[in-house]
């Protein structure tokens, strides 16, 4: 019997082998470029490369056999360009880039592994809540916490160094999405009259503003305002979906001009980021330095880029994390730059079609909420690179140097590929048999069984 | 749900449009603005550690180059200028930090190998390291524009020679000018010293006199005054000038006077050869401010010279409502006195244009580009820029300006070797009031041979000095304009 889950595998098969040949002609386009050699290593490098790719998608076959096709291999392909760009930024971080990307495909299985069915995560809300609040918390604990280009969103434990707030954000999403499923008729059908209004009674709404709030308050305690924004747009996004309600949007956007414009008059650096967005090339020499040389390096780069190797993106500072994006734009041009933007729109398109496809109220939300992560997070930091929105200090998903956020950007992507492939099963697209790892778990306990004597 | 996760889905799609959009803007829209803003030091970086094409002559000397870089230096390559300042009008400078003028910037993505013909051609070196850089011949000849530097003998002043037929540079020297290796040094501190002294150096070095300035031009002018009579018909060979000192136009009491207030009169062969200025005032007031100024404008003065060099200079003369205003200065300004001014290179181009029969060519010093291996990327083909006059008109001022080299003005000093006879008109523009001390620019335009004429040439020498002041344009400049032509005509 033929499942439309095997198309998807052997689809899935074809992209990710095509995702690490883009990668590696692209390694090899950027030595090239550079230092004018073919890389030395260049036969084991496309060996690793292909074998760590096939290893997942291995994965995806074994423990997600019905899940979304584009998912993986568009991850892969952003993951891939990024790793080209860090590496011909700075060899030092592509050695280090590369154990990220291990850990994030051994956290994308484990992920894979330990939830089999998306939907028994809801009964976690509250974990999920206080879990997500206390690593968002965690920077602040003085010895643990430290600051990084003014903002406090780090913390150091022994010799490793994360960014707790790129978990915080599935963890609330999470949450969010049980809490959201759970009471949205309360909370969409009013029953508290104020004047002329029904309003959802206050014990309902209490938790989610309160949750809101927490993570606001929290963001800019810690001047990181690009998450700040992040949360607030997953909060408002969730709410209208879980609501049906236009008027909670206006509320949530209310609220956010509200908060917006508190900001900008209480603190400085909200007001230097506005006038920098401004206008970059009023302070060149001080802090419009760097979107000035992003806006020089996208220019250098015009429609067909420099080619890579070829420019000279070292001069953006952050050019292999928050501005990564001005780096391919300028070595890869417009069309570079353009394939980027496609590749998230593919991811959140691959995203909204999961969410839609879902059954229940609890796994529709978290998609959706997963999804406005990746693509809205993309979204702030490439408008802040090319002047769309105010630069604020946020990764580019899968593509930005850093660990934290690409093995919580793998662990995001395997809740979407896990809530993908339950839907498959219930519609019958995947076989409803039991995977590769229940069987495994299946025989050891009738081994156990056997020993003990119990017979099932 | 599902209807608002397809709202989300446009939402969101419209955020990434508008990413798209501004992507655009950027890398298409203001791409060259932002290349060429000054704070971007991008591309001349890198244009500083490739190589670059040399600059030549027509007849083949290397007048710009780079070469490695001295162990230590920041950059891989030094551009040099081999001649010193011999062709500093020409090749221009290429700096860090500095910009680029002359040559190297209008043809930098030539010399830089940044052509698209170039980048195509140029795929296959990208795995044979080899540079795709182009080169630049121009139109120059060495032998005259060392001719020309070395006749005008560190005097302030211009040379200019041009084909009349093509438009083609052939010298073009300037004095003051400067080593243009001085001001391509890597050393950024340096060169900005050397910056700093030549634009406080008097006679303004960094301006190429022979076309980003201009002058009061003298009696040279008197070719165009008499190109709009004769076009006009105001004006034949029966048309007489009475003898006299001096003319008083309308609306003044102060008389326009020959030059040294000799008495001067006769027909146009007679009045054009001993250069009299009543008979050129008197026909400046009769054409009227408006055939004055549209002939003004047929000969091109009032637009940029439209050489294919950065920045050029504008001539002047004036407008209608002004000359309806000052009669007086509509009769000054037929003979090239008051506030007419004229770029060096254009009265290059107005003698030119009587050789070529009343048509006015494109001045340019491209002759052509070629790419790494040597094929043609552009030649630079003729083009007419103007018509100045009728070609009976041309044939008649033809005939002037050669009377001008036999017997005129020019005929003690404009004397070339072989026999060769030439045609010319000469100028002393003054630039004190009356009772101050003399000073003048001293002017020649000429053209040779007259049967058949090869080059055209500028000689100005700036009213600086005492020796300069106290001649006429004849005397000062024909000297100079014999030796340039004589070399020219010889090759």
């Amino acid at each position: 019997m033929s499942f439309v889950a095997d198309r998807r595998r052997a689809t899935e098969l074809r992209l990710v082998i095509f995702a690490g040949l883009i990668t590696a002609g692209a390694y090899t386009l950027a030595s090239l470029g550079k230092n004018s050699v073919i890389p030395p290593r260049i036969l084991p490098f496309l060996a690793v490369l292909l074998l760590v790719l096939v290893s997942a998608h291995i994965a995806v076959r074994l423990l997600a056999p019905g899940a979304d096709a584009t998912l993986l291999p568009v991850a892969a392909m952003l993951n891939g360009l990024g790793y080209v760009m860090i590496a011909r930024l700075s060899e030092r971080l592509a050695g280090l880039q590369t154990t990220w990307t291990l850990i994030g495909i051994i956290a994308f299985t484990a992920t894979l592994i330990v939830v089999r069915r998306v939907n028994d995560l809801a009964r976690f809300k509250w974990t999920f809540f206080f879990f997500g609040a206390g690593l968002l918390l965690l920077p602040m604990v003085p010895g643990l916490g430290f600051s990084s280009g003014g903002a406090r969103i780090w913390v150091s434990v022994g010799p490793i160094n994360f960014q707790p707030g790129e978990f915080a954000k599935i963890a609330l999403a999470l949450f969010f999405a049980a809490y959201l499923a759970e009471n949205r008729e309360l909370i969409k059908n009013g029953t508290w009259r104020v004047g002329r209004f029904l309003l959802p009674e206050p014990r309902d709404l209490l938790p989610l503003l309160a949750a809101w709030g927490f993570s606001v308050v929290l963001m800019v305690g810690q001047k990181d305002l690009g998450s700040s924004l992040l949360f607030f747009t997953l909060f408002i996004v969730m709410v209208w979906i879980a609501t049906e309600k236009a008027a909670f949007m206006a509320i949530g956007l209310g609220l956010f001009a509200m908060s917006a414009t508190a900001a900008y008059f209480l603190f400085d650096h909200v007001q230097t980021r506005v006038s920098i967005w401004l206008d970059p090339w009023q302070s060149y020499r001080g802090r419009g330095y760097q979107i000035a040389q992003s806006m020089f390096a996208l220019g250098s780069g015009g429609l067909g880029g420099t080619g890579l190797g070829l420019g000279d993106p070292t001069r953006i500072p952050e050019a292999k994390n928050d501005f990564i994006f001005a780096a391919i734009g300028e070595e890869l041009g417009l069309f570079g730059a353009t394939a980027i933007l496609i590749a998230f729109l593919l991811i959140i398109g691959a995203g909204l079609r999961t969410a839609m496809r879902a059954k229940r109220d609890f796994a529709k939300l978290l998609a959706i909420g997963l999804t406005t992560i990746v693509g809205v997070q993309a979204f702030i930091i490439i408008g802040g690179v090319i002047r769309v929105v105010p630069l604020t200090g946020i990764t580019l998903p899968f593509v930005s140097y850093g660990g934290s956020s690409l093995v919580a950007n793998y662990v995001l992507l395997a809740l979407l590929l896990r809530i993908s492939d339950n839907t498959a099963k219930r519609l019958g697209e995947a076989p409803d048999q039991m995977s590769a790892v229940e069987r495994f778990e299946a025989a050891r306990a009738r081994r156990r069984n056997a020993r003990t004597g119990v017979t099932e | 749900m599902n209807r608002r996760i397809g709202k989300l889905a446009l939402v969101l799609f419209a955020l990434y449009i508008v990413l798209f959009v501004q992507l655009n803007l950027i890398q298409v829209g203001r791409k060259d603005t932002l290349d060429n803003d000054s704070r971007n030091t991008r591309q001349t970086v890198q244009d500083f550690n490739d190589p670059r094409g040399d600059i030549v002559t027509s007849d083949g000397v290397v007048i710009a180059t780079s070469v490695a870089s001295e162990p230590g230096d920041d950059f891989d390559w030094q551009r040099t200028y081999p001649n010193g300042d011999t062709y500093t009008s020409i090749t221009g400078y290429f700096t860090f930090g500095f910009g680029a003028t002359g040559v190297e910037k209008v043809e930098n993505d030539v010399l830089a190998g940044r052509t698209t013909a170039q980048q195509i051609t140029g795929i296959g070196s990208l795995f044979s390291g080899r540079d795709v850089t182009g080169d630049v011949e121009v139109t120059v000849d060495s032998r005259i524009q060392e001719a020309a530097k070395s006749a005008l003998a560190g005097r302030e002043g211009t040379v200019v020679v041009l084909e009349p037929a093509t438009g083609a540079v052939k010298a073009m020297y300037s004095w003051p000018t400067y080593d243009t290796n001085l001001v391509a040094t890597h050393d950024a501190d340096e060169a900005k010293a050397v910056f700093d002294y030549l634009d406080a150096a008097p006679g303004k070095p960094l301006l190429v006199n022979a076309y980003q300035e201009r002058y009061m031009p003298g009696s040279t002018f008197k070719i165009i005054t008499t190109a709009a009579a004769l076009d006009s018909g105001l004006v034949d060979d029966t048309t007489v000038w009475a003898e006299e000192s001096e003319f008083l136009p309308p609306q003044t009491i102060d008389p326009i006077q020959n030059y040294g207030g000799k008495v001067c009169g006769g027909d146009l062969v007679e009045v054009f050869r001993r250069s009299c200025n009543t008979p050129f005032a008197r026909m400046a007031i009769d054409l009227g401010p408006d055939i004055m100024v549209s002939a003004a404008e047929r000969f091109g003065i009032g637009d940029k010279m439209p050489i294919d060099l950065p920045a050029p200079a504008a001539s002047f003369f004036g407008d209608v409502d002004y000359f309806e205003q000052n009669v007086p200065l509509l009769g000054i300004g037929g003979f090239g006195q008051g506030n007419t001014t004229m770029v060096p290179l254009h009265m290059a181009m107005v003698a030119a244009s009587v050789a070529n029969g009343g048509v006015m060519m494109k001045p340019h010093v491209v002759a052509a580009t070629f790419d790494q291996d040597g094929r043609t990327l552009r030649r630079t083909a003729p083009t007419a820029w103007r018509t100045t006059m009728t070609p009976t008109t041309a044939a008649k001022l033809d005939g002037l300006m050669r009377e001008v080299a036999n017997t005129g003005t020019a005929s003690c000093c404009l004397r070339l070797s072989n026999g060769v006879r030439a045609a010319a008109k000469t100028g002393t523009a003054q630039l004190n009031m009356a009772g101050e001390p003399e000073r003048s620019h001293a002017w020649i335009v000429a053209y040779a041979p007259a049967e058949a004429p090869r080059y055209a040439i500028v000689v100005m020498l700036k009213g600086t000095t005492a020796e300069i002041s106290e001649g006429t344009g004849g005397t000062l400049a024909g000297p100079i304009a014999s030796r340039v032509l004589d070399v020219a005509l010889g090759l």
